[in-house]
Order: structure tokens, then sequence, then C-alpha cells
């Protein structure tokens, strides 16, 4: 620690290299950071999306595939199943003409208690939810981009069904990140049966376990019981079933990270080169510093921390610059314009800046060690000599 | 003005240095290239289906086919407005389409859901750029299917003779077809009638194609379509309706032509301190050149035109990766599959003359703008203080 002052000293000889050096590492932490981001911010998602302890019950033909509402019954009565529910798929449209909608289920109001706890909703709203015939819960995320508050009426237009809806909504799930609206399923019925059709389909079906140890088990269980029906099964985890949702995504993804990743690492390594110029320049300097008594290992000990400081500077920016934006971009994303969509939702992680900090360390000690291996270990005199 | 070779001679001078800047922006413009040059295969893929002589009608509100649902009335009312084209039969050029998304199993095994879209013979009078490419059309009310070229290369079974498994059915595939590398080639297209029987949804299609007749007013067909009390439906022109869904890659264009910005913008980080390195270095021999009576200004731009020769040198080697880059990802991967309109779109990746015009921009800025503040430092030296240094 003595010797911090001489290494800062030393970064400061040349300010502007050491600035554009640390620049450079820095966007390039920056870029690591934000990569990193991606697939951690979709898993993180997913966890907290997914509970855990559900099931997800889909046909096995595909998510437009109905299954017949009568599976829902001999789904509740299999062993270990705490309760389970049917969500419709209604593809409800808000503001005709621009098109813009948000997934729209209805379901069993008296079950969503129970299968979805982890919604957070207080008996009181569970009540009102149930004791409203048109009554709709919202995701925080829809309420926000539409501005909707409890007690506000909405009318949803039928993409699927051939009828519209007219409801009022009871409450805000206080759930941040799901973004549908979920209401009763009899009150479709009734709108279908008031033009002729009824509703003996649901879209799929949500099964709450309460021993962990049963999820894998239930899924093949659930999966033999309706093997010989006309609608087939396709029993997942809650996790899997969001995740399958954007598999096609995964090839887009992975080549963004593979190449934007290539070049990061290129900028560390010029950034890592001027660094290690810088060293070699000094290589006069040095010697005297070895011929006045310094040990060579202490020489050498200070050209790395002279990098790694440098370096892991440059890696805080970035790392904390990375931050910044993806945080302006989730103010962005739930204040003004819902086109970033999706991206607000990564945030750059305490982990993953942590990651970024240590890469840029490694970067930097690495710089450091390279040509300081060569400028510590030569001979006194022999580079003496060069220099005069 | 100092010749260019002074230029390319100190480059050379200074090559394994110089080689690191240009590995970098070569990599830069690699990235960019590439990166900008999928989502813009994407957006063309989308925006060149439709044709402007069409009309699509979808349930009001609906984003996508995959999203609407239109009863049987809707067809049998629309067959017979004015403004429709008919064939010499005299039939009117109205197709009748059911999109459904059943899962798909790849041809490595994977699980995705497949476009799959239900057609009757109109179909293919309405699109004049889908072409049979081997085999034939499929038969009406028959399980036979018939795959886009680029959902025949990813899904098992889709090849002339085979069978599709999807939905509840097994196809039969008799045929591959081509639409000019837009979005429809990564559909298969089955039975209208047939599919509808498989899905069992409350409606039988999911839109409507038209053809406008030759001299009919389009708004004015539009508006009928629209105000028609019996329905709620939404027209519009075929090819604008491709086109909206193209904008939606918009943003994504943005998202990785910023990731590339901020590489580049690291990359003119690492340039400036090359240059600055090359200035110090060569301090004697600027005051030297000063001495001799070449003025401030030409060694300002003959540094620039390092940095400049460098840019190019980079932009040259990156497009060429690049172009490899998409060449590999076509050998190794395949068609790229994205998200558009609902349901899986497959996307071959064509590094286009937009994408690598921006790569250049950038190769450029990165070279000029790490070069400005070294090179204006180089010909502020004053020769007097250049030569007595080192």
């Amino acid at each position: 620690m003595r010797y911090l002052p001489l290494v800062l000293a030393n970064l400061r000889r040349s300010p502007l290299r050491s600035l554009l050096t640390a620049a450079a590492i820095a966007f390039a932490i920056a870029l690591v950071c934000l990569l990193r981001t991606m697939p951690e911010g979709l898993e993180s998602i997913l966890d907290y999306a997914a509970s855990g302890t559900r099931v997800v019950v889909l046909n096995r033909a595909g998510f437009d595939y109905l299954l017949p509402y009568a599976h829902l019954q001999r789904l509740r009565a299999l062993p270990g199943v705490a309760s389970a529910a049917s969500w419709t798929w209604y593809g409800g449209v808000i503001e005709v003409e621009k098109g813009v909608t948000f997934p729209s289920f209805a379901t069993e109001p008296e079950l969503v208690g129970e299968v979805f706890p982890d919604f957070g909703l207080g008996p009181e709203a569970l009540a009102a939810f149930q004791s409203r015939r048109d009554g709709a819960l919202v995701g925080r995320a829809t309420a926000q981009s539409y501005g909707w508050k409890a007690g506000d009426r909405i009318a949803l237009a039928g993409s699927v069904y051939p009828v519209d809806l007219e409801l009022q909504i009871v409450e805000v799930l206080p759930h941040d990140l799901s973004p549908v609206l979920l209401f009763h399923r009899e009150y479709l019925d009734q709108a279908l049966q008031a033009v002729g059709a009824s509703l003996d389909t649901a879209s799929l079906f949500y099964v709450r376990v309460d021993d962990r140890a049963r999820i894998e088990p239930l899924q093949a269980e659930i999966d033999a019981l309706f093997r010989n029906s006309p609608a087939q099964t396709l029993s997942e985890t809650e996790k899997e079933y969001f995740k399958n949702m954007f598999s096609a995504l995964d090839a887009f993804v992975a080549i963004t990270i593979a190449v934007t990743a290539l070049v990061a690492l290129c900028i560390v390594f010029i950034a890592a080169n001027t660094a290690s110029l810088s060293v070699r320049e000094r290589a006069p300097e040095l010697a005297v510093l070895k011929a006045i008594g310094f040990k060579k290992r202490l020489v050498f000990g200070l050209l790395v921390l002279e990098a790694s400081v440098l370096a892991l500077g440059g890696g805080a920016a970035g790392a904390l610059g990375s931050l910044a934006l993806t945080l302006g971009l989730h103010g962005a994303a739930t204040s003004l314009m819902s086109q970033v969509g999706p991206l607000g939702s990564f945030v750059v992680t305490r982990a993953i800046m942590v990651e970024g900090l240590f890469l840029a360390l490694f970067v930097g000690m690495l710089s450091g060690v390279v040509p300081s291996f060569g400028a510590a270990r030569r001979g006194v005199a022999e580079t003496l000599r060069e220099v005069f | 003005m100092l010749p260019l070779r002074y230029s390319l001679r100190s480059l050379w001078v200074r090559r394994s240095r110089a080689a690191l800047t240009v590995g970098v922006i070569a990599l830069v413009v690699l990235a960019m290239g590439l990166l900008c040059g999928l989502v813009s295969s994407m957006k063309t893929s989308l925006a060149g289906a439709g044709s402007p002589r069409n009309l699509i009608v979808l349930r009001k509100g609906a984003t996508s086919d995959g999203a609407s649902a239109l009863p049987l009335e809707v067809y049998q009312a629309l067959r017979f407005f004015d403004g429709v084209a008919r064939d010499e039969g005299g039939e009117p050029l109205v197709s009748p389409e059911l999109v459904v998304q059943p899962f798909g199993m790849t041809r490595w095994g994977s699980r995705e859901s497949a476009q799959v879209r239900g057609v009757e013979a109109p179909a293919f009078e309405l699109r004049d750029e889908v072409r049979i490419r081997q085999g034939r059309r499929l038969r009406p009310s028959s399980a036979e299917a018939i795959v886009g070229r680029a959902a025949a290369a990813r899904y098992a079974g889709a090849e002339p003779g085979g069978e599709l498994a999807l939905g509840n059915s097994r196809w039969r595939v008799v045929g591959i077809f081509e639409s000019g590398g837009s979005a429809l080639d990564s559909e298969i297209w089955v039975d209208a009638r047939q599919l509808a029987n498989d899905v069992k949804r409350p409606s039988p299609y999911s839109s409507l194609r038209l053809r406008v007749a030759d001299g009919a007013d389009v708004s004015a067909l539009i508006r009928r379509i629209e105000s028609d009390p019996r329905f709620a439906l939404a027209a519009s022109v075929e090819s604008d309706y491709y086109a909206k869904q193209a904008a939606s890659t918009d943003a994504l264009y943005l998202v990785v032509a910023g990731l590339a910005l901020l590489a580049g913008t690291g990359a003119a980080f690492g340039a400036t301190n090359t240059l600055y390195a090359a200035v110090q270095a060569r301090t004697r021999e600027i005051g030297t050149l000063r001495a001799l009576g070449f003025s401030r200004g030409a060694i300002a731009l003959s540094f620039l035109l390092e940095a400049a020769l460098m840019g190019l040198t980079g932009f040259g080697l990156g497009s060429g990766l690049a172009w490899l880059g998409a060449l590999a990802i076509s050998a190794t991967v395949g068609d790229v599959s994205t998200f558009a309109m609902d349901g899986t779109a497959l996307v071959s990746v064509r590094v286009g003359a937009l994408d690598l015009a921006a790569a250049f921009a950038l190769a450029i800025a990165i070279s000029l703008g790490g070069a400005l503040a070294p090179a204006l430092r180089a010909a502020r030296l004053r020769p007097i203080d250049a030569l007595r240094k080192g």
C-alpha cells in the first residue's frame, strides 16, 4: 500500500493515455455486462414468473389447440394435486384501431387464490373478484401502460371468439412481470351462449402441487391419464412452458452474444496492448529503480498493480455505465415507450457487475504481467547501457 | 502535401501495431455487418411478402393472421363485393386462409411452433411469387402438405414423400415451394378445411385475401368491407400489412446497431491511443518534416490519411469476414429462427448493401474520430521543440 502513490503518479504521467485505455476497457466491460444480462435476465424473469410449484398442461398438438374442459375435474382428482384451474385464451383487444393487445384469459375466479398464491392477492381482493361477474384482475405492467386502476371499466374486443366483453377492473395484481388480464370463465360462456355458441374447452390448465417431489412424476401421470383421450396433453413445469415460448429466439440471441463478445474481447486486448506499451517505454526508468535497490519482485508487482488499477477503474466505469443504461431502459419501458418492451426487464445485476470487474482485473493483470515479466527480469546493466 | 506513399510506408514500419487497430476495426465491422444483416434479412423477408394488388381482411383489432378469426359468412359475403377481381371462369379471386401454429419437430428433435397455413385453390392465384420448386401442389380436401423452402430444411419429414406430424394429424408432403426469400418460405401449407378439422377452432378461417379488380377503387373497397355492419372487419393492402409487420423489427435493428456502436466507441479509444503513441514516437520525424517546409495542415492530413487507410483496410477485412460469417451461419445452423407475426419465422442471413454502408460509416468514424486528436497534436508540434526532443 505504501507504493500506491507511486503507482498513481505513474498513471497520471500520461493522463490522456490512461484515460483512453480505461475508456476502451470501460466500453468493452459495459458490452460484456449488457450481453451477460440477456440470458441472465431471461432466466431471472423465468424464475420470478414461474412459481416452481405449478405444472402447465397443454394440448400436445400446440398452443392453438384447445383441451376439453372436462379434463379439469380429472386433473383435480389426481393424488398430490392441491388445486387446478383452467385458462382460456380470449385474445382481447383494446384500442381496436391501434391493434394493441396483451394476454387475456378466462378462468375460474374461485380458484385463482388457490392456484396462484404467489399473486399475493388478499382475501378481500379475491372476494371482490369473485363477487362481480364482469370483474377482472390485471397485471401491473398492463395496468401501468394503459393507466388503469381498480374500478375502471374497459371494453375488450374478442379476436378469437365472436363476442366483445365489458369488464370492470377489481384489482391490479401486485406481481411485477405478469401482464395478463384474468376474468370470469362463466362471463365469457354466457356471452357465447347469447350468440348461440358455448364454451366447453380451455387453452391450458394450471395444476398446483404442494410437494415439489411430486412435480416430475405427476407430469408423466397426467400425460398417461389422457393418452387415449381425443386431446392428448403435454405437461411441463411452468418454467419450461415460458422458456419454450421463446425458444425460437435462441439462435438469434446466441449469434448476437457470440459476435459482440468477440469484439469486446478484442477491444480489451488492444487496451492491454497499450498498457504494455507504457511498460516497454519505461524500461530505462525501471532499470534505475532496480539500480537503487528495488527488488525484482517489487518492480514486477508495481507494474502489475498499475495495469490492474487502470483496468479496474475502466471496468468499474463500464459496469456502472451498463447498469445506468439498463435502469434507464427499464424506466423508459415502464413510463414512456412500450416499444422498448421486454428490453426494459433486463437490468444488470450485482453478480454480473462483479463478474465484469473480475474480467477487467484479469485483463489488467494480463496486460501488466506479460511485459512486466520481461522488464523486471532484464539485467540492470544491460538496460542502462541501452539508455546511456 | 505529403505523398500517399509516406502514409503507407509509415503504416508498414509500424505494421504490428497498425494490424491490431485494423483487426479491431475489422471485428467491429464484422459485428455491425452481421448483426444488422441478420435483422435486415428479417425485415426484407417480411417486407418482400404481399402484393399491392391484394387486400388482406382480418377481424378488427387482430394484429396478424394468426391472431384473427373469421366466420364462414364473411367469406361468403365478401366474394360478391364490387371491386373483387374474378378469374377466367368468373370465380371471385378470394382466398380464405387459416393460420395455426401447431408444435412441429425440427430435424434435430426440438419442439417449436411451426407456421402452418390452411389454403384453398385461390391461394396460389393470389400469390404470383409462390412457385412449386419440387413435386406438385396439394390436392384440395386431402391430408397433403407443401412446405416452404426454409421450412423444408428445418422440420423432420418435410421432404416430398415424407410425412409431417403437425397438430393431431399426419400430413403427406407432396411438394416444396419457394417465394423468393419472403416470409412465406417458412410456412407449411395444407388444406384449409383439413386444418380447421384438426385444430377444431370456433371459426374456420383467420383471414381472407382478395385480389382487387383492375381499375377498381381500392380505398372504396376497404371502406365498404370495414363499414359492413354484419361483421367487425379490418382490411388493408397486403403489402402494407407486411410492411407494418416488418416495421416491428426496427426496434431490434436499433438494439444491435447500438451494441455495434458501443463496440465501435471502445475501438475508437483504442485507435486514438495507438495513434498518440505513433505521434509520440515520430516526434522527431515530424519536426524534420516541418523544418523541411511541410505545413501543419499537410502533417495533420497525412495522419488522418493513415487512419483512414487503416479504417478502409479494416472495413475490407471486416466485410469479408461478415460475408464469410453469414455463409458459415447458413452452412452450420441454416436459417436462423426468429419471432415474427406470432410464429416462427426462418431467416437466411444475408449481409446487404445497406448493412455494409452502415458498417463502412462506422469504420471510417472510428478511424477518423480516433485520429483527429492525435493528428492535431502532431500538427501543433513546434519544429524546434520536436527536433530537440529525444
